[in-house]
């Protein structure tokens, strides 16, 4: 017995390439290369919205995370390329703490993710919903490195506990760090952690008895007021159910979420994100097809 | 002919009353102007009374920015390397999770930066680069008066707290005394908790503060505003 799980990795590079549509050339993005190493997974590319945005789904086809398992992403985006990653369904990681005789205190469940964007590049990170059970044991580190011109929007959607059958996240530890660098500095440092059991789960400091947490990030580009107006007044139109805010980043947006639902975040995130596509790239959203919405 | 033990007995008051100048209230870097959340909380009742403030205060000690930050003072207290302290303030900076928090880092950094080229012309916090950061200004200004590291952290979160309990006094209302009461409350805590940050790794700063995060985020639209933040 190792104690290793299963120790996954996926690599994507895409490329700027030519697409011919009515008879003329037109810019597009192309995956360059696609590596996969299970339990990760990639499906084949494709374009609902023309050539130029490339969408592309990434896949756990173990259903989950266990105590052990490492899984490493690399992604990278080349010059002028737009991309959209989402992945197919929503994430577990399973409970590890007490879960076996040979680790009772668990075993760490590690996820790196490392997104480099050349200049002019555009990435959409979109995964689906995080749910961490009650004793999983979970790192996550996501690094984007930002050329100049570049842009990156990304979201996390993080469910504390399998809250349908009335779980609560009462052990175990979770840790999310967000980081953005641009030419070496940091743009956006956002290191999160969260022991199971405390009483952060219902101070209102910090969970406020709520399960779901959720993060929308755009970077590269400095926003208009006008836009974080947009987004406030989208939040307060939906007669939400959670608390939500925004602000503004040093060169771009953060929204924050905290409430009973995911589906509620990302309904949300989705309209803001259809703002930021429409004043910055003109162009509408098309939503993942894999995407229960 | 001043012995050994005066020198240090000296030194050690000097210290003592450089620390008490850089953290008291009357430093005139504006912290009064800033409640941190507060005015939100108490506007929709999370924060009502001396309990409720101090527990908020109490998490925000163990989980939440304040201790990150402090975690960054260790740092730039440690160098004398420019481009050490430089990539620290910027990482401070990158931190600050919403616009009014990153300002008033930055607003009473800048003061105090400006105060310092008179009170101290010689101090390396004169040469950090704009915007720099409250925390970085004060750490600096500290090691430049030779101010042990422990009692610069735990002057600092002392007021950094004496401060937001003043503003809960203003906004709850609570008492004077009532106020002086929780100050002298957290006295454990502050002391346990600067301790504990000079202990930590560079992979050990991390915090958890969605409560404040949000609360900052609606005081940029409330309604009837005293503080800045």
């Amino acid at each position: 017995m190792t104690g290793l799980g299963w120790q996954g990795f996926a690599k994507l590079v895409f490329a700027q390439g030519d697409a011919l549509r009515d008879g003329k050339a037109e810019r597009a993005t192309k995956p360059l290369i696609i590596q996969a190493q299970a339990p990760l997974k990639v499906q084949r590319s494709f374009y609902p919205e023309g050539p130029e945005v490339c969408h592309t789904t990434i896949l756990h086809t173990a259903g989950g995370m266990v105590g052990g398992d490492r899984l490493s992403i690399d992604i990278q985006a080349q010059a002028n390329t737009k991309v959209l990653l989402t992945t197919a369904a929503a994430s577990k990681i399973y409970g590890s703490y007490g879960q076996s005789q040979v680790y009772p205190q668990g075993q760490l469940a590690q996820q790196q993710i490392q997104i480099k964007l050349e200049a002019g590049a555009y990435l959409e990170w979109l995964p689906q919903e995080m749910i961490v059970f009650d004793g999983a044991i979970y790192r996550q580190d996501l690094r984007v490195d930002l050329a100049p011109t570049a842009c990156w929007l990304g979201w996390e959607i993080t469910r504390f506990g399998r809250t349908a059958r009335g779980e609560r996240f009462l052990s175990g530890e979770w840790r999310s760090q967000t980081e953005v660098w641009q030419q070496g500095h940091p743009v956006w440092i956002d290191r999160q952690s969260l022991n199971g059991g405390t009483a952060m789960l219902d101070s209102p400091h910090g969970l406020a008895g709520q399960p779901v947490v959720a993060s929308l990030i755009w970077l590269g580009q400095a926003v208009d007021q006008a836009q974080i107006d947009q987004a406030r007044q989208l939040w307060l139109a939906s007669s939400p159910q959670g608390e939500a805010g925004v602000t503004e980043l040093e060169l771009g947006l953060l929204c924050r979420y905290r409430g009973p639902s995911s589906q509620e975040a990302q309904q949300w995130f989705v309209q803001v994100w259809r703002i930021l596509r429409q004043v910055y790239w003109q162009r509408s959203v098309v939503l993942p097809r894999v995407w229960p919405l | 002919m001043i012995t050994r033990t005066e020198l240090m007995l000296i030194n050690n008051s000097l210290a003592l009353m450089s620390l008490l100048q850089l953290a008291s209230s009357t430093l005139p870097v504006g912290a009064y102007s800033y409640s941190e959340g507060l005015e939100y909380l108490t506007q929709t009742g999370a924060i009502r009374d001396r309990d409720s403030l101090c527990h908020w205060l109490e998490q925000e000690l163990s989980y939440g920015a304040i201790r990150l930050e402090a975690g960054v003072m260790v740092r730039a207290y440690q160098t004398s390397d420019l481009d050490t302290i430089h990539a620290w303030n910027r990482w401070l900076s990158a931190a600050k999770e919403t616009a009014e928090l990153r300002q008033q880092s930055w607003q009473m950094g800048y003061a105090l930066v400006r105060l310092c080229q008179t009170l101290q012309p010689t101090s390396l916090v004169n040469q950090c680069e704009a915007p720099c950061n409250f925390a970085i200004a004060f750490s600096l200004a500290a090691a430049h008066w030779q101010i042990p590291l422990e009692a610069t952290i735990l002057g600092y979160l002392h007021s950094w707290a004496s401060n937001l309990i003043s503003a809960g006094v203003k906004l709850i209302p609570l008492g004077q005394t009532a106020g002086q009461q929780l100050l002298l409350h957290l006295q454990p805590q502050l002391s346990q908790v600067s301790q504990e940050i000079l202990t930590l790794e560079d992979d050990q700063l991390h915090s958890f503060g969605w409560g404040l995060a949000l609360a900052s985020m609606a005081h940029e639209t409330q309604y009837t505003r005293l503080f800045r933040s």
